[in-house]
């Protein structure tokens, strides 16, 4: 489970995130839209622990972030938009360090090698180094960090940002997957298709404020399009 | 804690890995280990040739003294003439360089890792009653610091190359994770930045540190006989504490630059400006700082000394030097008899001449001694702004090329010397005829090692400073990293 407390986040003086009040149950894929600098990533910093609430809270699966920083990211996985990897090594010996990161001891390669082809990695592309890949095959080897870590919550920065239709498409479905199992997921995205397909409950941000929330079953793609648009109308 | 223990080794075989693929470690273990082994070369070759020096020396020593006791023997014999200059039944032959020993400071097993100053200063000296002016001080007197510069050899390579190797292979350990967008995926796994940098720089440290201490040792045990002596041991591992503290402590300057958080670009610059600083300006610094608060005695002021008191001798015996050659033709008055030889005037007169000057300048050598051990105190007590003079005086302490025991080597001439003098002299004022029996009798130099206490210490606290050091830049280090934004 995510779930922030009246988060207030500044850099610098500049306010990031105010009074934030968000929370991702087990199960749950929630689905952030907003321009940049709304401080969705800045969110997604605080349940890493990375930036420091100025006041209010952090809480991964029940874990107050600034309390137990190590601990509460044992809980949760991350991707980014860009999953940057060791170049000089291959798939599978990246994915052999984060997994060890992750969990504290080595899997063994058969089980690495099954989170790859689970994230849609061909055997013969996770033994080629890194600086051969693609962004797509990139960002398949954060999917299988993240699988590898068996984390409650899953923590995405504009996952599918540069990947074609079809990858885009497989990760859906992988969250879909993990969310099946329990895991609570918060993404952030430009895209609104795809949150309205990906996503459980969908929330608008603009400057730090979490403006209004969706039932992604319940808000029609028009319906959602139209208040995203209004927002960002009203910031410009 | 947990995480330091949990993660650490992963770390440091996920940066293995790295190092290995990308081939930069095995280009630094090479340029360090093609380096050493110049270095090493270059000691062992110094070495020997002092040895090989030293053993021709008493061979010569040894056979002058069986060809001057069998001429003298054959003298009293009447089956030889004795020579003018070079009478072996003259004590003023034989004290002032007929019968001269050679003073020696043998070389220590690990003498080939840091020449230091030996091949500045002499390991021997030839000692005659001759004025100390003539053989003690014909070389440069200065400041230890000046006398540093030499051969390459391996403490040069470990005091100034391998920081540079360590820097090649640090200067970016975090920022380059930063600027290649590694570092916020990596962090967001349950490990603290100071484990990943510590992990990062382990693997670093112990192949090129390993390298820097062990390759040398294994190259003396293999091509420098007398490293294998037990009583070596020691000195060895002083000499492997010393090199991993002082890698240690660059390790700790490599983990501060990290953990500021500035580009790898500016690490290199700030790192770079450090070694510079460090190994280059504060050296100069602290000789310039040193030999203005000591002031070595003028050399011009020693030589002129020398020649009054010279003219003054010339003058105070100007009859005794006044008198004839008539010993070159009368071969019987070099002859000894019933115990007694008529000693040439004018010889006589050499040696007062030569005891009178030692005399008269002692209160001047005596400065330059007070001096050089001033500023060597004043090196000792505040080397510790540079490591690299803290290492560099420690190393060359246990090679036993440092100037401490080259000082030490000096004591034990001047009283060598003035034994040398005392021996001769009532035989040169007596006019006493040397016997057989006195060329057994006349002193020899036999060396004293300097207390092994001294050198203990003197050891200790250099690995002291070396470790204070490193470790004070650790707590800054570990300071800033609590302060470090990941994003």
């Amino acid at each position: 489970m995510l779930e922030t407390h009246d988060l207030c986040v500044e850099y610098d003086g500049a306010v990031a995130l105010q009074s934030l009040n968000i929370r991702v149950d087990p199960g749950e894929i929630y689905c952030l839209l907003g321009a940049n600098g709304a401080g969705k990533t800045t969110l997604i910093n605080a349940f890493l622990g990375f930036v420091e609430p100025a006041t209010g809270s952090v809480h991964v699966n029940g874990l107050d972030v600034s309390r137990y920083p190590l601990e509460s990211k044992q809980g949760a996985a991350y991707i980014p938009e860009q999953v940057m990897l060791y170049s000089v090594l291959s798939g599978i010996e990246n994915l052999d360090y984060f997994a060890a990161l992750a969990t504290g001891r080595r899997l063994p390669k058969a089980r690495l090698m099954a989170l790859l082809v689970q994230a849609g990695l061909s055997e013969e592309a996770a033994s080629r180094r890194i600086s051969t890949y693609s962004k797509g095959m990139r960002q398949k080897v954060g999917i299988a960090i993240a699988l590898a870590k068996g984390a409650k919550a899953l923590l995405l920065d504009e996952p599918t940002s540069g990947l074609d239709p079809s990858a885009a498409n497989e990760f859906s479905l992988l969250l879909r997957q993990a969310a099946s199992r329990g895991v609570a997921i918060l993404t952030t995205t430009h895209d609104l298709f795809h949150a309205k397909q990906t996503g459980t409950r969908i929330g608008i941000m603009r400057k730090g404020h979490l403006l209004v929330e969706f039932d992604s079953v319940a808000v029609s793609h028009e319906e959602l399009e139209a208040a995203y648009l209004e927002h960002m109308r009203v910031m410009q | 804690m947990n995480s330091l223990f949990k993660h650490l080794p992963l770390v440091f075989r996920h940066e293995w890995r790295l190092l290995l693929a990308d081939r930069s470690l095995w280009l630094t273990l090479g340029i360090l280990c093609a380096v050493l082994a110049y270095g090493l070369f270059n000691g062992i070759t110094a070495t020997e040739a002092r040895t090989t020096t030293q053993v021709r020396l008493q061979i010569q020593e040894a056979d002058a003294a069986v060809r001057n006791v069998d001429l003298l023997r054959r003298i009293f014999e009447d089956k030889a003439n004795p020579e003018p200059f070079a009478n072996p039944a003259n004590p003023a032959n034989v004290g002032s360089g007929l019968a001269a020993r050679y003073a020696m400071m043998p070389a220590l097993p690990l003498a080939p890792l840091a020449l230091g100053q030996s091949d500045m200063l002499p390991d021997h000296y030839k000692i005659s009653y001759r004025n100390k002016t003539s053989f003690l001080y014909d070389g440069e007197i200065e400041n230890p610091w000046n006398l540093m510069s030499g051969r390459l050899d391996a403490v040069f390579v470990v005091i100034y190359l391998l920081p540079l190797l360590i820097i090649a292979l640090s200067y970016n350990v975090l920022s380059v994770e930063r600027e290649q967008g590694m570092m916020k995926l990596v962090l967001s796994n349950p490990i603290t930045l100071s484990t990943l940098l510590a992990g990062k720089l382990l693997a670093r440290a112990l192949p090129l540190l390993a390298g820097a201490a062990l390759l040398p040792i294994v190259a003396l045990l293999l091509f420098f006989p007398p490293a294998r002596q037990v009583d070596a041991l020691p000195q060895m591992m002083g000499w492997i504490a010393l090199v991993l503290a002082y890698g240690l402590f660059w390790f700790a300057l490599a983990a501060f630059v990290n953990a500021l958080r500035t580009s790898s670009a500016n690490n290199a610059l700030l790192l770079i400006s450090a070694w510079v600083v460090l190994t280059l300006i504060a050296p100069v610094i602290v000789n310039l700082a040193v030999s203005t608060a000591n002031p070595a005695p003028s050399r011009v002021e020693l030589a002129t000394q020398t020649r009054l008191v010279t003219i003054a001798g010339l003058n105070r015996y100007n009859e005794l030097l006044s008198t004839d050659y008539r010993y070159t033709t009368n071969l019987e008055t070099l002859r000894p008899k019933d115990g007694k030889l008529d000693i040439p005037e004018r010889l006589r007169a050499f040696y007062l001449m030569d005891r009178d000057v030692d005399a008269e300048i002692s209160s001047l050598l005596d400065r330059f001694d007070i001096q050089v051990a001033s500023q060597q105190a004043l090196v000792d007590r505040f080397g510790f702004v540079s490591p690299a003079i803290v290492a560099f005086e420690g190393i060359t302490g246990l090679s036993g090329n440092g100037s401490r025991r080259f000082q030490h080597f000096k004591e034990q001439i001047d009283t060598f010397h003035e034994n040398w003098r005392g021996y001769f002299q009532p035989k040169v004022l007596g006019g006493q005829a040397m016997t057989e029996s006195d060329y057994a009798d006349i002193p020899r130099f036999v060396w004293q090692e300097e207390s092994a206490r001294q050198r203990w210490t003197d050891l200790a606290k250099r690995l002291f400073q070396l470790l204070l050091l490193a470790a004070i830049l650790s707590v800054l280090a570990i300071v800033f990293l609590r302060r470090y934004r990941v994003v």
